[in-house]
């Protein structure tokens, strides 16, 4: 354990020093140059080593992955697209696509809603009472998603009737006399996909009430009471006043969320592994690549989500561009 | 140009390296255990020759089996050394060939021992052990899981059986319930436990990221029972469909025993959602058992209620799952540890022989979960009756075979005969689509 430790530390110390003689390096190199070539390529020559760090890491990765989407399972082959028409095909697939897109829609909106709501709500509270309900709301962020999940796992637990239920919605269930309901197998209306994403609201609504109440706070209180001395109604106050302009938020929210949401997996892998119709991409794409080593395949899940990703990413690029250009 | 080449080339260099260097931590971190490994034996020279044996069994059978080989090679010019390892199976496909690879390996799938074999990783033990005496002291069939291409290379050491009912046996002889010799006996057992106004079985197949393996095991008892060991294997190589006669069959009895109302307890709802683990405890409940007979493997019984495990000879009864002709085929499914040669000298052969030899497992016997495969081995030194019946299951079998769903490609094994059948349970999907949903499944 101390070797260990010992050996963390050192790498650890050796990265920093080495990052900083880099630094250091690539500005005497700048500095070489002549004094208008120095400004000028000074900013690339730092920003140069994250970009090539990017390359290895992201870029590499990216293009190897795009290429094995179209080889076979051990990426020897080319085989064309028969991968994806293989999971465009395959009806486990679609039902997977299905879920995933039941959970972008679903849980993005439900974030942004009741994100809102908290924080429009706690903003009229007095200080110390909207800090402790803010904090409730808050804490489950503090929890990872594989602990959140386990924890609710509990919570949808089931016992045969007769036994002692030890979940607490089947111990609520059937205190009224009705028979418990194993409910993480139920997927009937996607019972059981709900359930699963009322954990990753509890986990992550604490996030967009944060950054929702900053932008509520930071709208200019002169706005408001123009519009109440005008004779507008609360409601009013908050939909045509307040809401127009924290929209850049909002969006952003929402952006950050639903590409969260594509890529969610520790949820669905610890409670159901995707069985009783719950599975949704990201999880498909573990257990092609690590329990039946189908690289093709993997490889061409993650270009699904990757295209399905990059609009978003544009969109919020453009969205961000136009707020920097308003301010 | 040139200039900025030599920068990023730099740049890069201080990059791979670092990220060297990260690597490096996380290996040396990763925790290999067999650091003390000399390298295994082959140099010849000094008194006695150390071969060493990697293994992933439990740290009691390892201790035990290190004192049976100490005991049978006192006096002889080699030792031999155990060392516990994890994840045997992908360990030894990484070591094969590399300088600090055993001489041999314990391995727990007869479909590595083949993958070893196919990289000509293994020796052949034909002429090592002595074959004719192993056929007829060994529980038949063990021989045959560790051949490969008609050349034995595996040789199973320790084992653990499959296929096995479980009851409370206070409450099973005050009931008067017997032993069933057949399916059919089972049957009937089962409609007559209904008949007293109870329910007959207790079930569970989940188990978190896993769930559905239990049922798999259903289907490879059932199979087993049903086709003989032949058409066993041949399931498990999909020589033989799953939508197919024989798997139909076995379903079919599956359907009889779990989906019939009133015999499985909370119903054929509560068997996906009931953990494969806690499943057998309302069979002990303090009221009497709120379900009676529970099929699985030997080591259930460590799953067992505190209360239980204290007395399990007193509490816990078992029989093998019956065959489905009286007297006729009977298989019974399990798993083991198979031994490789990966060393060729002679120290290895003597220390195989001396895995070969039943005693090694005497002292391991009283105080773990080993099980010998040698048929005449001392009963008496199983420390309760449960494993004594256990062991004798396997003993009076006419073929000792290896869980088939782990031999099969990961995505039936590990994937949809795990999920589809989870599914079927549940009530979600048909038998017919289960079954060519399988069969799709499986990779060409």
């Amino acid at each position: 354990m101390l070797l260990k430790s010992g050996t963390v530390l050192v790498t650890v110390a050796i990265g920093i020093a080495g990052a900083i003689a880099l630094f250091w390096a690539l500005n005497k190199l700048a500095e070489l140059l002549p004094s208008k070539w120095e400004h000028r390529l000074k900013p690339y020559l730092l920003i140069l080593p994250a970009y090539l760090a990017i390359s290895l890491y992201l870029l590499y990765p990216t293009i190897v992955t795009v290429i094995n989407s179209f080889k076979d399972r051990t990426s020897d082959q080319w085989v064309g697209f028969t991968n994806y028409a293989d999971l465009f095909t395959d009806k486990a697939f679609q039902s997977t696509l299905f879920n995933t897109v039941l959970w972008v829609i679903i849980v993005p909106a439900v974030t942004i809603i009741v994100g809102l709501a908290v924080a429009a709500l706690t903003d009229r509270l007095p200080s110390k009472s909207e800090k402790f309900v803010k904090t409730m709301i808050f804490v489950p962020m503090a929890i990872s998603m594989v602990g959140a999940a386990t924890v609710w796992r509990f919570v949808y637990a089931y016992q045969p009737a007769g036994e002692t239920q030890t979940g607490l919605l089947n111990a609520v269930w059937t205190s009224g006399g009705a028979e418990p309901v194993p409910w993480l197998n139920t997927s009937t209306f996607r019972l059981n996909t709900l359930l699963l994403m009322v954990i990753l609201l509890w986990a992550q609504v604490g996030y967009a009430m944060v950054l929702l109440s900053a932008a509520i706070k930071s709208v200019p209180a002169e706005t408001l009471e123009a519009a109440r001395v005008d004779g507008a109604e609360e409601r009013q106050v908050f939909f045509s006043v307040i809401l127009p302009q924290i929209k850049g938020t909002i969006i952003a929210v929402g952006v950050t969320v639903t590409i969260g949401v594509m890529k969610i997996f520790d949820i669905v892998y610890t409670n159901t592994n995707g069985q009783f119709n719950t599975n949704v991409l990201a999880n498909d794409f573990i257990n092609e690549l690590t329990t039946n080593f189908n690289y093709g395949a993997a490889s061409a899940i993650v270009v699904i989500l990757m295209i399905a990703v990059i609009p978003i990413m544009i969109y919020q690029v453009r969205n961000f561009k136009e707020q920097e250009a308003a301010a | 140009m040139k200039h900025k080449d030599v920068r990023r080339h730099t740049t890069l260099a201080v990059a791979t390296t670092a990220t060297l260097a990260l690597t490096l931590a996380a290996c040396s971190s990763g925790g290999s255990t067999d650091t003390s490994s000399d390298g295994g034996g082959g140099g010849g020279g000094g008194e006695a020759t150390e071969v060493t044996v990697w293994a992933s069994v439990d740290q009691p059978v390892l201790d035990g089996l290190q004192e049976g080989s100490n005991n049978l090679t006192e006096g002889s010019n080699i030792t031999i050394k155990w060392e516990k390892v994890e994840n045997i199976n992908q360990l030894i496909m990484t070591k094969l060939g590399a300088a600090d690879a055993p001489d041999i390996a314990l391995i727990p799938q007869p479909g590595v021992v083949a993958d070893v074999v196919s990289r000509n990783g293994a020796f052949p033990l034909d002429d090592v052990v002595d074959k004719a005496a192993l056929e007829s002291s060994m529980v038949p069939g063990t021989l045959e899981s560790g051949t490969v291409d008609g050349q034995l290379y595996g040789l199973l050491v320790s084992m653990n059986v499959k296929g096995l009912v479980f009851y409370n046996k206070p409450a099973w002889d005050a009931a008067g319930y017997g032993t069933p010799a057949t399916i059919d006996e089972l049957n009937a057992l089962t409609e007559q436990i209904k008949a007293d106004g109870n329910v007959p079985w207790c079930m569970g197949i989940e188990s978190d990221t896993a769930t559905g393996w239990p049922a798999t095991d259903w289907f490879e008892v059932l199979i087993s029972k049903y086709g003989g060991a032949d058409q066993y294997n041949q399931w498990v190589s999909h020589d033989i469909l799953f939508d197919s006669p024989l798997v139909r069959e076995a379903a079919a009895e599956f359907e009889t025993l779990a989906f019939t109302d009133g015999n499985v307890f909370g119903g054929r709802n509560a068997i996906a959602a009931t953990n494969f683990g806690t499943a057998g405890n309302p069979m002990f409940d303090a009221a009497g058992p709120k379900c009676w007979m529970l099929q699985q493997g030997s080591f259930i019984t460590g799953f067992f209620p505190e209360e239980t495990k204290a007395d399990l000879d007193t509490n816990v009864g078992l029989f093998g799952f019956p065959p489905a002709t009286a007297g006729g085929d009977n298989p019974v499914v399990g798993g083991g540890d198979l031994a490789i040669m990966l060393n060729e000298d002679q120290a290895t052969k003597d220390a195989m022989a001396i895995l070969a030899n039943g005693a090694i497992g005497e002292p391991a016997a009283p105080g773990s979960s080993f099980i010998s495969p040698h048929k005449d081995f001392n009963m008496e030194l199983y420390p309760n009756q449960v494993t004594k019946d256990v062991a004798q299951v396997a003993y009076d079998s006419t073929a000792f075979l290896f869980d088939g769903s782990d031999q099969m490609p990961g995505e039936v094994g590990a994937g949809t005969f795990w999920s589809d059948m989870t599914s079927w349970i549940a009530g979600s999907q048909d038998l017919d689509t289960t079954l060519t949903n399988i069969d799709s499944s499986w990779p060409n």
